[in-house]
């Protein structure tokens, strides 16, 4: 599975070079744009996973809700006020204390891929589609997770465009 | 009710204007193609008074500088010479004129199309022609000179003009020289 | 992979793979010739002109001579843009366009990539179409770009949501995201078209208003996401120069250019592939052979990249608020009592 692998080291590496982007880069600008290349990658490791509608969704949610948000609210704020949005360092005090939260996420993390039953699956095989299943589980299984989570959106929304109102 | 009546109103338009463009789609075109199928000139659709290129006929020229001193933009420049007794040119109508115009250009770069010179002149000399169909690569070749004197006639009638001035001073100044010797001896 | 010749004739390789690719670009390149030629000429006839007649026969060769100017022109890269994010955005625009054609099948044995949720894809993708003009506007560092590129990004946001309503309103009706397995099920002539309802008895007569509906609801959305007049909005001449592609020329000009064309037909194809059968011909079986199938889908799609055209040169543009008044107070409440008909209609049937 030469041409399979090559694929998937081409994707990560998008992802790692590009999530770097989003942390290194000074601007605020340049981060939200990195960020765009995550989502990219992170979509082809999914196809890669066989999970062709999470891949879709990711590109879909992200790209097209999320990073345009960022992107207008990064774009407004600088325009408006005049100040050119740039992440500065933080004192030694801050900057221990994030060592230590990404210390432990990354150890979490870690942890948590090593206990995981990864599917082990031959990764071209032909696979059938994924949307009947997720709309199942999520009519069935986790229906409550399902309901929740569109009153909460439905929430959201009501209190946006009660926000943005005219008075 | 407005509501829906505004969304009908609003397809039903978009609609109609679409038919009309559609019509149009198939109807003859009025593109005259010039130059191709159709030249102003050729077909005569040029009004005789239309403004285009000047011309100038230097025979009728009698170098008044008229159309110079007229020009808004100077684009008009004319060097004459005096001519000499004996060799004057020959106007249009038969009788000499008194100068040589020795220079006669004109810069259609700057040339508004006025046509204030052409009515200022005298002799007709100047006046519009049908062509309008000039450019050129370079901005130089505009500049067309009508003067059909060469370098080396202007030359000529220059030197024949200081000639004549030299002698007619030397001949006033013997007529003075005379004049007060006359005088010394009365 | 059954669903391609060209993996039946070289195997599924890498030259495969790189061939299939390939062969979208390819009528892409020839496709954006051909439109940009009926754009001039159908603007000139319907303004009752001649349009282009000194290229070749009657003008034909005019888009070659226009292509081949952008991409001698020089590339200015004006002093103070984004030097990076500037370069970047119109091969992003490019890609998002170019990645629809993926899923767009041409006809029953040739669609580059047959995955299940077409649809679904084609309609993330467009979303690198607002980033792109979103990262050039703003890096342009021109209020006119800045001005498009908002204006661009808020109305392709707004009328995603009517277009995905009627997008889900055929996949309920077929019962599938898969753009085959849609198109398969629009078989034996135009009335099976989900234009009329899809296959069904007589009874679906009821239905086709609200899918004739739905039908004009992706339309005009369609218009609004390619930005087409009436909804150029983000690159009105007459009053923000060329919005977000303001300060492009050259080759990354030719880039947002060909993006442009290119997403014209893919929502073309997408309509034809909703509403109007994809590639199954209108008489049924008859003349529904592969290269029958290409000819029939080509052609319908380049139908309603004519109306495209011919709606350019029609209507005005709309006002900012107008765009806003059609899709969030007409649009969605249409789309949403169609999407519950045919919803229904799929129940029942």
């Amino acid at each position: 599975m030469a041409l399979y692998d090559v694929i998937f080291y081409l994707f990560a590496t998008i992802v790692l070079v590009s999530a770097g982007g989003v942390v290194f880069s000074r601007k605020m600008m340049y981060s939200a744009f990195s960020l765009l290349f995550t989502f990219f990658g992170v979509s082809g490791l999914y196809v890669l996973l066989s999970a062709d509608f999470i891949a879709v969704t990711q590109i879909m949610v992200y790209v097209g809700g999320i990073l345009v948000l960022i992107i207008f609210g990064v774009m407004l704020t600088t325009k408006i006020t005049g100040v050119d949005i740039k992440s500065g360092t933080l004192g030694a005090f801050q900057m221990g204390i994030a060592g230590l939260a990404s210390l432990a996420i990354a150890v979490f993390m870690i942890i948590m891929s090593m206990n995981t039953q990864w599917m082990q699956k031959d990764p071209l095989a032909e696979t059938s589609t994924t949307v009947e299943a997720i709309g199942g589980l999520l009519f069935t299984e986790y229906l409550l997770a399902f309901g929740v989570a569109a009153i909460l959106l439905l929430v959201a929304f009501i209190g946006a465009a009660l926000i943005a109102r005219r008075k | 009710m407005e509501y829906f009546k505004n969304i009908f109103s609003g397809i039903s338009t978009a609609l109609v204007g679409m038919k009309i463009t559609f019509s149009h789609l198939f109807e003859k075109n009025v593109t005259l193609q010039y130059p191709d199928t159709y030249h102003p000139i050729n077909s005569g659709d040029m009004p005789a008074n239309a403004r285009n290129r000047i011309d100038v006929d230097i025979e009728a020229c009698i170098g008044c500088l008229a159309c110079q001193r007229d020009c808004p933009v100077n684009c008009i420049k004319i060097e004459t010479v005096k001519a000499v007794a004996g060799d004057e040119p020959m106007g249009k109508d038969g009788k000499t004129k008194k100068l040589w115009v020795s220079q006669f250009d004109i810069d259609f770069a700057k040339c508004c199309f006025c046509s204030l010179c052409t009515e200022a002149c005298p002799t007709d000399a100047i006046f519009m022609t049908q062509v309008f169909e000039y450019a050129t690569y370079d901005r130089k070749d505009l500049v067309y000179h009508f003067s059909d004197l060469s370098a080396e006639q202007v030359q000529a009638k220059k030197a024949a003009l200081a000639k004549a001035t030299a002698e007619k001073k030397k001949a006033e100044a013997e007529a003075k020289a005379k004049e007060e010797a006359g005088k010394n001896e009365a | 992979m059954e669903q391609n010749f060209v993996y039946d004739l070289i195997g599924e390789n890498l030259i495969g793979y790189v061939i299939v690719a390939a062969m979208p670009l390819m009528f892409v390149l020839v496709y954006a010739l051909v439109a940009i030629l009926g754009e001039l000429k159908i603007s000139a006839w319907i303004q009752e002109r001649l349009g282009p007649m000194r290229t070749g026969w009657k003008g034909v060769l005019q888009p070659i001579a226009e292509v081949v100017k952008l991409l001698q022109k020089e590339d200015i890269t004006p002093a103070n843009v984004n030097k990076p994010l500037f370069n970047v955005a119109p091969f992003i625009m490019f890609t998002g366009a170019y990645a629809a054609y993926a899923v767009i099948p041409f006809s029953s044995v040739f669609v580059p990539s047959g995955i299940n949720i077409g649809l679904f894809y084609v309609f993330a993708v467009s979303a690198f179409a607002i980033i792109g003009i979103v990262m050039g506007g703003w890096a342009s560092n021109n209020k006119y770009s800045l001005l498009g590129a908002m204006r661009a990004a808020a109305q392709m946001i707004s009328y995603e949501i009517p277009i995905a309503i009627a997008i889900l309103a055929v996949a309920t009706l077929a019962g599938s995201l898969d753009m085959q397995e849609i198109i398969k099920q629009q078989a034996g002539g135009i009335w099976n078209w989900f234009l009329f309802g899809g296959t069904g008895s007589i009874a679906k007569v009821w239905v086709i208003p609200f899918t004739f509906a739905l039908f004009l609801i992706y339309f005009i959305g369609s218009l609004a996401e390619t930005n087409r007049v009436p909804f150029d909005i983000p690159e009105g001449e007459s009053e923000i120069v060329a919005g977000y592609h303001t300060e492009y020329s050259g080759m990354k000009f030719a880039m947002f250019f060909f993006a442009e064309y290119s997403n014209m037909f893919v929502v073309s194809a997408i309509i034809t592939i909703l509403f109007l059968g994809g590639w199954q011909s209108p008489f049924g079986d008859f003349m529904n052979g592969p290269v029958w199938q290409s000819i029939w889908f080509i052609s319908k799609a380049m139908f309603f990249v004519f109306v495209q055209i011919w709606l350019r040169w029609t209507l005005p543009r709309l006002r900012v608020d107008q765009l806003m008044y059609v899709t969030w107070k007409v649009m969605l409440p249409v789309a949403f009592v169609a999407f519950f008909a045919v919803a229904f209609w799929a129940m029942i049937k």
